[in-house]
């Protein structure tokens, strides 16, 4: 009872900081509507270009033009809900090297949680509504596809952040790995958006691993097209070690944590 | 005593003369400051190893589909450097407007307006100083991967030639369309979107994933008249596959864009300099 008492707090806490943050997005109206306006006319253009592409070449091994919407629309709605929810993962590494965590650790709530939703990234919103916008418009798929594909977003979305907050961590072993979290991120979401047929070897088994682009696009799309228990078993299985192992590394580099001696309030 | 004849002809080339040693100059500082974090820029440039190979492998794989050695001409050796050659150039581009925006928004655009020197052209030679540390890095490490993926390129001494003329083209072009975004900053809340929107009809239209060929007919010709192609895939077709009537089209299209850019660039300057206001303090 107490778990299930727990996780609606936790829910609330969330959703209160998803409010709190799309509220002070709001207060500059017209830069967030062009924000969002644009990350979807930039998702599109993209799609549109790679629907082109493939409709003109298609691939072998069972391939259809339709799966590039699918990877497309399963990659920005896992991408937005992890930048919308836990907007402030890309910047842990700076937190941690200019003492910013401080703010935090005096909270009663769970320090890593309360970091990764402190802020959110309006353009994110962008992401989301394109990729419903594409699976429910091209796609048209029954309630329940629809209901699987969100569940699939969302655990792409706890991919999304623990993949930060790993990278983000390592900042306290190794020093400033900001720059080092971006490019991951940028590989992470580049490898996401293409066909994992044309990988083997060992690059395949990275896309599985440490880069767990395979997991954001490559199973969803298997799951949407031919549904089966212990597939849905093992996405969600990842997806839980992977949030443990990002928690793990955060926990564990927290006690090497120096503070700052910065004065400041968290903002 | 010494007797001064004015020349208006000399006169003139010293002056061109002294703002070029200027500008240069900033130029040479810039390159300094770019080379200072050399590592950041390698760091950057591992996306553009990340981005060449899954496109190397996605080009390998349509190739394999359709059991062909050339595709719209391109062979699969001509489309790996085709890509490092765009990738190069689109990879290189600095974070331009978001300097003009703060500039403008913090006020330090006042400070730098007082300076002996044409706000633009300070600009412009910094940001050319910034992009060819990032260029030429961009450069080798994807000729590097290039070479170990497909091998030797096939360019011809022409195409060698002629690539840094239509390349310097090109990054005249960005930067006369991203600091006039930049300054876009006196009107709207925001200037990211545009930038954004900018780039990403420069990368998907300006053929950075492919060559314009590989789109259908009616896309392929329009793809090919906007501007966007002379940025990325006019001075990338032109170092892999050289034809001289096609290069000396590129070097007219460039030059209206620029011509066409600049001009909107000055009125949009003008107008936004009567908006700054001085205060003393």
């Amino acid at each position: 009872m107490s778990i299930i008492k727990n996780c609606v707090r936790t829910l609330r806490f969330i959703g209160a900081y998803l409010v709190a943050n799309l509220q002070a997005a709001m207060e500059y109206r017209a830069a967030f509507v062009a924000q969002v306006i644009t990350m979807i006319a930039n998702d599109s253009l993209w799609l549109f270009f790679w629907w082109t592409y493939f409709r003109q070449f298609p691939l072998v091994h069972g391939w259809q033009s339709t799966n590039i919407v699918v990877i497309w629309a399963v990659a920005a709605c896992g991408f937005g809900i992890g930048m919308a929810v836990f907007g402030n993962t890309p910047r842990l590494a700076a937190l941690i090297m200019n003492g910013g965590l401080d703010a935090y650790l005096g909270m009663p709530r769970n320090v890593l949680l309360h970091v990764c939703i402190t802020a959110s990234d309006p353009s994110a919103w962008g992401d989301i509504m394109f990729a419903v916008g594409a699976f429910l418009l091209i796609l048209h798929p029954d309630p329940l596809h629809f209901a699987l594909f969100l569940l699939l977003a969302f655990q792409a979305a706890l991919i999304f952040a623990a993949f930060l907050v790993i990278f983000g961590s390592l900042a306290f072993f190794l020093g400033n790995t900001e720059g080092l979290a971006q490019q991951m991120l940028g590989a992470l979401t580049t490898f996401s958006t293409y066909p994992m047929n044309i990988f083997t070897g060992v690059v395949r088994l990275l896309l599985f691993t440490v880069v767990p682009a395979g997991f954001v696009s490559f199973v969803p799309l298997q799951l949407l097209q031919r549904f089966s228990w212990p597939l849905l078993a093992g996405m969600t299985g990842f997806t839980l070690l992977f949030v443990a192992v990002a928690v793990g590394m955060f926990q564990l580099g927290l006690k090497r944590y120096e503070s700052g001696n910065l004065l400041g309030m968290q903002n | 005593m010494d007797t001064t004849i004015w020349r208006p002809g000399r006169g003139a080339w010293r002056k061109v003369s002294l703002s070029l040693q200027k500008y240069g100059a900033v130029m040479r500082v810039s390159i300094a400051n770019n080379l200072a974090y050399v590592m950041e820029v390698f760091f950057r440039a591992l996306l553009l190893v990340v981005l060449v190979f899954i496109l190397s492998q996605l080009w390998r794989a349509t190739f394999s589909s359709r059991g062909a050695t050339v595709l719209s001409g391109f062979s699969i050796n001509d489309m790996v450097w085709y890509l490092v050659a765009a990738e190069t150039i689109a990879m290189s581009l600095p974070a331009l407007t978001r300097r003009i925006d703060q500039e403008v928004r913090s006020g330090q655009l006042a400070y730098l307006l007082g300076r002996p020197s044409s706000y633009i052209f300070y600009n412009f030679a910094q940001y050319l100083g910034e992009r060819l540390v990032r260029l030429t890095i961009n450069a080798v490490v994807g000729s590097i991967l290039a070479l170990i993926v497909v091998g030797l390129p096939h360019f011809t001494w022409m195409g060698i030639l002629a690539w840094p003329l239509v390349t310097f083209l090109a990054l005249c072009i960005d930067f006369v369309a991203y600091f006039s975004i930049g300054l876009l900053a006196f009107w709207t809340e925001e200037t990211a979107s545009f930038a954004l929107i900018f780039s990403r009809l420069t990368l998907v239209l300006g053929g950075v994933l492919a060559p314009l060929e590989i789109f259908p007919e009616p896309l392929r010709s329009i793809a090919q008249a906007l501007p966007f192609s002379t940025i990325l895939y006019g001075p990338s077709r032109t170092l892999v596959h050289f034809e001289l009537d096609r290069f000396v089209l590129l070097l007219w299209q460039q030059l209206i864009t620029l011509a066409v850019g600049g001009l909107i660039l000055l009125a949009v300057y003008r107008v936004a300099i009567r908006r700054v206001n001085i205060n003393g303090g």
